[in-house]
């Protein structure tokens, strides 16, 4: 018997016994859903964690501040900052050229002076910093969106704004929404001699509209703009004559930079790299490490319950199976008596399992993908109003066609033992036994 | 009607045992059920095997048949031993030589009149629109060509018959083996099913051995074969 008659002649014994098929290929079925959402319920969660503790920028970022290493740099998280230590092209040339590294974003910050609209009981102007970064390759940026968008590259006249400049306005954090629009005017300082030879100062004003509230690492500060922007602000900036320590001038052409790994495990090697370079860099390597161990716990626990799961329904199979052994005694003595070999008896009932399998496994990954969803939308509605950003839920390939290949290759093996009784019951079976 | 054998073949083998001895284990210990059994049917001859229950008919009928593995004695077929068979031999013989006929008809319920017969085809690997053609003349061979997508348990007792009859021909059997064929069916089937087993026999030349309890139908074989405690009786 070919493997092609074997398949149609389980397929038909499988769905014309369609009770019976429909009661395995429902045990089969909450198994694998069970498991295909649990696994996905992880995934999605690993990767909310992971991109909490990685401030919403790329996981592998590590950042670099314009001053030096102290010693005991790369075995700490944070930056120990030294004395100042210039970040040029040269730099990121250099750093460009290590390997593992997958990209660099230069920063640039400035102190400015900031007119916010007239908010009652809000301030009239506040002293904070103007962040500057490559808006070119916003996925490269320890950056994310609560609302609106990111100022284009290139433009001096968008901003956008975090959090604490909505504190610092009396706006509700929770309706980020009613910031945009408005307008800010920002000023950066030039320190120069006065006719009196006194200092005196003078500023370069820009009217920027708030296009978006962020969440941003890149560097302490509320405005988050093109790095052009502040590039020209630096310009005018040294233009000037500084004042010492309270208005210095900015030596260095970026303050700062945000190197991105290759991979998680290149960004120890990286930071090395840079370190030898003399920079102090900040990642949180050891911080994703803890996380990552808590998190593989989590997977063994929730991919335990799920095999005992699986282990059930294979269970289930088995024992669906030898009782069809038993009630089909005959019918495969008859099989035999027309000249079926034991090898096309083990064929038909294995190829009849692996149906159930693989008919529990599709409808099962679809349906752990629902439930995954529905939990996940769930925890949207709680998260938003924790005043949080939600999960998006990840479903990778890899799921599914372990769901489904799983639960296939599960059921072969829970029909093995059916299989090979079924095989070696003798033909006299077809007259009814002896 | 006339079916045309897949190959040309020789007629009806004959059968012969010597000394055929068989037992089954029991509570009590082992039962004897063939007590060194000696006959012979010739090449397409027609035999009658008869006797009371525990006689030893059903045995005899699964040693020829390639369904049990004789013990002691000797059993050929066509000139050839058929203790020597094992595993897929035993499985090619099965296939090849014999056509077996049980009183329970022996259908696989979860398919068709015209699959039934397709999966006799089926285990000798020819194409599946040659296995449909004769499975459908082979079909109205039995005179149920309308019946072809009925499965079993929509047909007759009459007719689910004559589907086993039609299944047990599908391979052009040199030994057509019949186990109280007409043992479930009433007066005028039974002898619709005899009739077709008998022709089947003329068409095919193959060698007809039927068990039964029912005299009349013994009697319309040339060769009838009475079992009596498991030896022949005279």
């Amino acid at each position: 018997m070919s493997w092609s008659d074997a398949l149609r002649l389980a397929f038909e014994s499988a769905t014309r016994r369609f009770g019976r098929t429909v009661l395995t290929v429902l045990a089969v079925t909450l198994a694998s859903a069970l498991l295909v959402a649990l696994a996905t319920i992880v995934v999605t969660a690993n990767s909310r964690v992971i991109n909490q503790v990685s401030k919403g920028g790329p996981i592998t970022a590590i950042r670099v501040a314009a001053a030096r290493a102290e010693p005991g740099q790369l075995e700490t998280d944070d930056f120990r900052l030294g004395s100042p230590l210039r970040i040029d092209e040269a730099t990121i040339a250099g750093i460009e050229r290590s390997e593992g590294v997958d990209a660099v974003a230069p920063v640039l910050d400035l102190e400015v002076l900031a007119v916010p609209p007239r908010v009652p009981g809000g301030p009239q102007r506040i002293f904070e910093r103007m962040v500057g970064v490559d808006l070119r390759h916003p996925e490269r940026l320890p950056v994310t969106v609560l609302a609106g968008r990111l100022p284009a590259a290139g433009l001096s006249n968008e901003t956008a704004v975090t959090l604490g400049y909505l504190d610092r306005l009396r706006l509700d954090a929770d309706d980020p929404e009613r910031a945009l629009g408005q307008r800010v005017a920002m000023a950066h300082a030039q320190v120069v001699p006065s006719v009196t030879g006194e200092l005196d100062y003078r500023g370069r004003w820009v009217a920027a509209e708030i296009v978006g509230v962020v969440a941003q690492e890149a560097a302490p500060g509320m405005f988050l703009v093109p790095i052009e922007q502040v590039q020209e602000d630096r310009d005018w900036a040294l233009r000037g004559v500084g004042d010492g320590d309270r208005q210095p001038l900015p030596r260095s052409p970026f303050s700062g930079l945000i190197v991105v790994a290759d991979t998680l495990g290149d960004v120890h090697d990286v930071r090395e790299a840079i370190d030898d370079l003399g920079y102090s860099t900040s990642a949180p390597e050891q911080l994703i490490a803890n996380v990552q161990r808590y998190l593989r716990v989590v997977d063994i626990v929730l991919g335990a319950i799920g095999l005992i799961a699986l282990v059930i329904a294979a269970l289930g199979i088995t024992n669906a199976m030898l009782a069809q052994v038993r009630e089909r005694r005959r019918e495969i003595g008859v099989l035999k008596a027309i000249g079926a070999r034991d090898r096309d008896v083990q064929r038909v009932f294995l190829l009849e399992a692996g149906f159930v399998g693989a008919a529990g496994g599709v409808a099962g990954t679809a349906l752990g993908i629902v439930t995954a969803a529905a939990v996940g939308a769930v925890v949207n509605r709680y998260l938003a109003q924790q005043g949080l950003q939600g999960v998006e839920l990840s479903v990778p390939l890899a799921i599914v066609v372990a769901g489904i290949g799983g639960a296939t290759a599960l059921a072969l093996v829970a029909g093995t033992v059916p299989a090979r009784r079924a095989a070696r019951l003798p033909a006299r079976e077809a007259v009814g036994g002896a | 009607m006339v079916i045309s054998p897949r190959d040309p073949r020789a007629p009806g083998v004959t059968v012969v045992t010597s000394g055929l001895r068989h037992t089954y284990p029991t509570a009590g210990g082992d039962l004897v059920v063939l007590h060194g059994l000696d006959l012979e049917v010739p090449g397409g001859g027609y035999a009658a095997l008869t006797g009371a229950s525990g006689a030893g008919k059903s045995t005899l009928l699964s040693l020829l048949g390639g369904l049990e593995a004789v013990q002691e004695g000797v059993a050929e077929v066509g000139g050839r031993s058929i203790a020597t068979l094992r595993g897929d031999d035993l499985a090619t013989y099965r296939r090849e030589t014999v056509g077996f006929v049980f009183q329970h008809y022996g259908l696989v319920p979860v398919l068709s009149a015209l699959e039934n017969i397709e999966l006799a085809l089926s285990l000798t690997g020819i194409d599946r629109d040659e296995r449909r053609d004769r499975a459908r003349t082979l079909l109205a061979s039995v005179g149920l060509a309308d019946r072809e997508h009925h499965r079993p348990s929509t047909l007759s007792g009459g007719e689910r018959q004559r589907v086993a009859i039609a299944r047990a021909m599908a391979n052009d059997p040199r030994l057509l083996l019949a186990d109280e064929p007409t043992g479930n069916l009433d007066e005028q089937a039974a002898a619709q099913v005899l009739g077709l087993l008998e022709s089947m026999r003329t068409e095919h030349g193959c060698t007809l051995i039927v068990v039964t309890h029912n005299r009349s139908v013994a009697e319309r074989a040339t060769m009838r074969l009475r079992l009596d405690g498991g030896r022949l009786a005279a």
